[in-house]
């Protein structure tokens, strides 16, 4: 029974991240559009927000290339590995007060813990390409996960002390609105750790267009490849669901179907902020991303976790 | 070479790296944070592209689509510049801002429909074509001899070949007209309760004349001389305009109505102010009557003359009385060169023409002077005038001093004399420096202001005078000018009075003429052309023989040499292809052929054939098209096409611009060609 209804949980997350992602690709294409001084997609739809409904029959139709020296289980199974945990990460997000798709004692450690099998995904993916380019993009994509998962993590400690649960429910719940200047530091250490779990400029040397050509999924085509962009928004939507309901107080100062409306907003807000990133900065390099974790984002953490240790005292 | 990597420039922001520490860490925080203030910004700000495809039509004109022909010769016919004068600067406008303005007429001082005349010459309509002329030009015949033609400056045929003789066509109908001037000129009808009184029949006032009589106000004209023309009767010499002519057209404007008084020198035998109080309007056309002279030392001598009052005297005796002597002319204008001439006809012993000038600056027209040197005239240039020479009151000689430059370095004329004289032997000193007016005995006894250098004080604009109903045109207005550019001012100065005796406001709602600025061809190898390219050629007689006297020196076209050189018209700007072929002479590709009929009356072009698979869609074709009539359509994404599509003839491309057949987008059908109406001889 608990595994049909996670089926059916699983089913519906694979929705909202399918409508998600095109939503997103529509919206990215605006985004860097008017970044760039151009008006993007405007032919299909009311300015152009039909064009990823043309584009998706266009991406099924592609022919599915497997190079012949891949490993085809390997190569054919990691797209799926890649979106899965994304999908089942959005089970745990208290979407309104008091419900969420999965009340888990664990919630957060389970939204930490599941994403982070994408590490192993990013690897078949390069392994089973059996190319060069690909190979390095994985082993980059792994080391980068890998380290950030480490202030991401950190980051989102000072609210479980707050709440004093890792139920993203009761964080959701007791939230008050000092807590967000109380954790801003941990907001941004947890923003820009997300924007490097995901694979998202400035930091997608795993992707690496002008070097490694698209890195781990260089030889995917057609729908395969689609998978992967799509867990990418995915991943971006996800992580900014995550940070709207516990950061920022989810529906806070509304509630019921109101405060989701405006969880939604919040949500939609911080999307385009890591949008309006990646089209503004230039990659970063590999050793200057590893410095950037381990020397700065990582002691920010750690010392957000004492201050709020500290502050807790007096509560 | 090795290169040393701290000579490579990298942008500062990429190769600067942050200092270490806390400093670092909030510098590289601040330069991110600019960064995303700037892109933030710019997300806000308006978009630099085009919204696809409603848009479309700012794209730039020069784009390159499928080439189409908006009109060809026998099929569509050349539109006519003709309205009514006071609505002729706005139709003019019109034209030139929609690009349909042919050069000629753009060129014209009164913008007289050049390109109208040659099309309908050559479709065998003399007539139609004189009185298409007359309309802006009053007397056609006059200035087909006499005129400066601007128009055949302007005249694109310059950049390909050789000019059209425009002027030679006004003289060819006007010659024509003859035979049908009888049935053609009647009264016209007058349909206004009001009358202009014009002092003066000059050029202007005849234009002005012509204008009101057309408008159907009543006309009366006062002439000083005992017969029409102004300067055209005095001044002209009659080997340039032959009286008859002259009478001939003046009679056409008299014949539609005009009540000319001759002989009635207005300020003498009838007052201005009377004029003013019986007629609602006065118009001055009085021209320029004095001789200038330059105030040198006995300047004061028997025998130092003006060029007016040479001219005049040599008109109207035949003789200048300088039979046998030594002639000095000082001036190097049209009006020098006039007296020259005729002082040599009047059996002058030798001429000299002296003027400031070099060779190259003479203001006069270079075929003026060309003529006048076959004839025997010794141009003397870059002498300035400094002392007559005089024994009993008589001239005996002039000393000059040499000019080393006549403008200054802003065009301003301020000559400066070198230190070298020189002495001529000369009997008689005609001055040509120019003309001024002499208003004063005509404006006693009204309230019509002069200014200090006794001068009529007219707005260049309205051509009012300071009393109201008083107007004023012509060279009194404008100073010395060539005749066509005084009729200018007589259609305008005409306007001015239609609109002030309808009471409506002389500057509302009022276009002005559009200037227009055409390029001084250089002149084309002629090597090689074919014959039918060239200009008809004008006989003139001998320099020997034309000397002797005032026989006119020109000869007229023969009826078919006009014929072809009205044929010769490229039709400038019609938007009507008249199978000039220079399209297929300029094409790279060799994808365009033409073909036409070249039958006097008839002409038409019969075939137009643009081979796509050979066009590079370079565009040279319709760039150089001196019609406009082949254009690039708005289907320019060549996508698709089938072998049996890469063809168009004449009638695929003067279909319309929505559609052509290589672009599919109306079907594959061939349309049925349209055959060319062939005009058939009458």
């Amino acid at each position: 029974m608990t595994l049909l209804l996670g089926m059916g949980w699983g089913a519906l997350g694979v929705l909202v991240i399918a409508v998600g992602a095109i939503f997103g690709v529509w919206w990215e294409r605006k985004v860097s559009a008017r970044i760039q001084m151009r008006l993007g997609p405007q032919q299909i739809g009311p300015a152009g927000s039909l064009q990823m409904i043309a584009d998706v029959p266009k991406l099924l139709f592609r022919e599915d290339i497997i190079p012949a020296r891949a490993d085809r289980t390997l190569f054919k199974l990691a797209p799926l590995i890649v979106f899965a945990p994304i999908a089942i990460a959005m089970v745990v997000i208290p979407f309104t007060s008091g419900w969420a798709p999965m009340d888990m004692s664990v919630g957060v450690l389970f939204f930490l813990a599941v994403p982070s099998i994408e590490s192993i995904a990013l690897l078949i993916s390069a392994w089973a390409s059996h190319n060069t380019l690909s190979t390095l993009g994985g082993l980059r994509g792994a080391a980068q996960l890998i380290s950030y998962e480490v202030p991401r993590s950190l980051s989102v400690l000072p609210l479980v002390l707050l709440a004093g649960s890792l139920r993203p429910l009761d964080i959701a719940q007791r939230w008050e609105w000092w807590w967000f200047p109380l954790t801003l530091v941990a907001f941004v250490v947890f923003f820009i750790a997300s924007l490097a779990e995901m694979n998202r400029g400035p930091f997608d040397m795993p992707e690496d267009e002008s070097e490694l050509v698209a890195g781990y999924f260089a030889d995917y085509s057609g729908m395969r490849w689609a998978i992967f962009m799509m867990a990418e928004y995915g991943a971006m939507i996800v992580a900014s669901l995550f940070a709207a309901t516990t950061f920022l107080g989810g529906g806070w100062p509304l509630s019921g179907a109101a405060g989701t409306v405006l969880m939604v907003v919040k949500a939609v807000a911080l999307v385009t902020v890591i949008m309006w990133v990646k089209w503004t900065l230039p990659r970063v390099r590999p050793d200057q991303l590893m410095s950037f974790c381990w020397k700065i984002l990582t002691p920010l953490a750690l010392i957000q976790l004492v201050v709020v240790g500290v502050v807790l005292i007096w509560l | 070479m090795a290169v040393d990597p701290r000579e490579v420039p990298t942008p500062a922001s990429v190769s600067d790296e942050s200092p270490a520490g806390l400093k670092g860490f909030f510098a590289g925080a601040r330069s991110i944070a600019t960064g995303l203030g700037i892109t933030g910004r710019i997300a806000f700000g308006k978009p630099i592209t085009i919204r696809y495809p409603t848009e479309r039509s700012v794209l730039s004109p020069r784009w390159r689509g499928a080439l189409r022909l908006r009109g060809v010769l026998g099929k569509d016919e050349v539109k006519l510049v003709r309205t009514v004068a006071p609505e002729y600067n706005r139709a003019l406008q019109e034209l030139y801002e929609a690009d349909r303005l042919p050069p000629c007429v753009g060129n014209c001082p009164a913008n007289v429909d050049a390109r109208g005349q040659n099309y309908l010459i050559a479709d065998d309509r003399v007539a139609e074509a004189y009185e298409l002329v007359r309309d802006r030009n009053i007397l056609p015949g006059v200035l087909g001899r006499i005129c400066h033609h601007p128009c055949e400056t302007a005249c694109r045929r310059n950049f390909y070949d050789e000019a059209l003789a425009i002027r030679p066509l006004h003289r060819f109908a006007s010659e024509e007209y003859r035979k049908v001037r009888a049935e053609r000129v009647s009264p016209l009808p007058r349909t206004q309760n009001k009358s202009v009184a014009i002092v003066g029949a000059g050029p202007s006032g005849l234009a002005a004349a012509y204008d009101l009589l057309k408008y159907g106000y009543r006309v009366v004209m006062y002439e000083g001389e005992d017969k029409p023309g102004g300067a055209l009767y005095k001044g002209i010499p009659t080997y340039r305009l032959p009286r008859d002519v002259l009478e001939e057209e003046v009679g056409d404007i008299i014949g539609l109505g005009l009540q000319l008084h001759t002989g009635q020198h207005v300020g003498r035998d009838v007052e201005l102010s009377a004029l003013i109080s019986e007629n609602d309007a006065v118009l001055l056309s009085v021209g320029l009557q004095e001789s200038r002279f330059v105030p040198v030392p006995g300047v004061d001598a028997e025998g130092v003359v003006g060029a007016l009052e040479f001219l005049r005297a040599v008109n109207f005796t035949g003789e200048g009385g300088v039979e046998g002597k030594r002639v000095l002319v000082i001036g190097g204008g049209n009006v020098a060169v006039d007296v020259a001439r005729s002082a040599l006809r009047v059996g002058a012993s030798s001429v000299a023409l002296a003027c400031l000038e070099s060779d190259q600056e003479m203001p006069c027209h270079p075929w003026e002077i060309a003529e006048a040197v076959d004839e025997g005239v010794v141009p003397m240039c870059s002498l300035g005038p400094e002392e007559v020479l005089v024994e009993d009151g008589h001239v005996v000689g002039m000393r000059m001093r040499s000019c080393l430059s006549v403008f200054d370095e802003n065009g301003r004329f301020a000559p400066k004399y070198g230190d070298e004289t020189t002495d001529l032997p000369v009997d008689v000193i005609v001055f040509a420096v120019g003309q001024g007016s002499k208003v004063t005995d005509l404006v006693s006894g009204t309230e019509v202001a002069l200014s200090e250098r006794g001068q009529l004080v007219v707005d260049r604009t309205t051509f009012t005078t300071s009393v109201e109903g008083v107007f004023a045109c012509g060279e009194v207005v404008t100073g010395p000018g060539s005749a066509i550019g005084a009729i200018a001012t007589g259609h305008e100065a005409a306007t001015s009075i239609h609109r002030y005796l309808q009471g409506a406001s002389l500057t509302e709602d009022r276009a002005a003429r559009p200037a227009p600025a055409y390029p001084n061809y250089p002149p084309v190898d002629l090597e090689g052309i074919e014959s039918n390219r060239l200009r008809a050629v004008i006989e003139m007689v001998s320099p020997d023989e034309r000397v002797k006297d005032f026989r006119p020196i020109e000869a007229g076209l023969t009826r078919d040499g006009a014929m072809d050189e009205a044929m010769r018209c490229l039709r400038c700007q019609s938007e009507v292809c008249v199978g000039c072929t220079f399209c297929a002479r300029t094409c790279p590709d060799y994808a365009i052929q033409v073909e036409r009929v070249d039958e006097p009356g008839a002409r038409c072009v019969t075939r137009y054939d643009l081979d796509l698979s050979k066009c590079c869609f370079c565009g040279l074709c319709a760039e150089q098209c001196p019609t406009n009539a082949l254009m690039h359509t708005g289907q320019y994404e060549m996508s698709f096409f089938e072998r049996d599509l890469t063809h168009f003839d004449k009638g695929e491309m003067l279909r319309s611009a929505d559609g052509t057949r290589a672009t599919g987008r109306d079907g594959i059908a061939p349309p049925a060609c349209p055959s060319a109406t062939r005009r058939e001889e009458p």
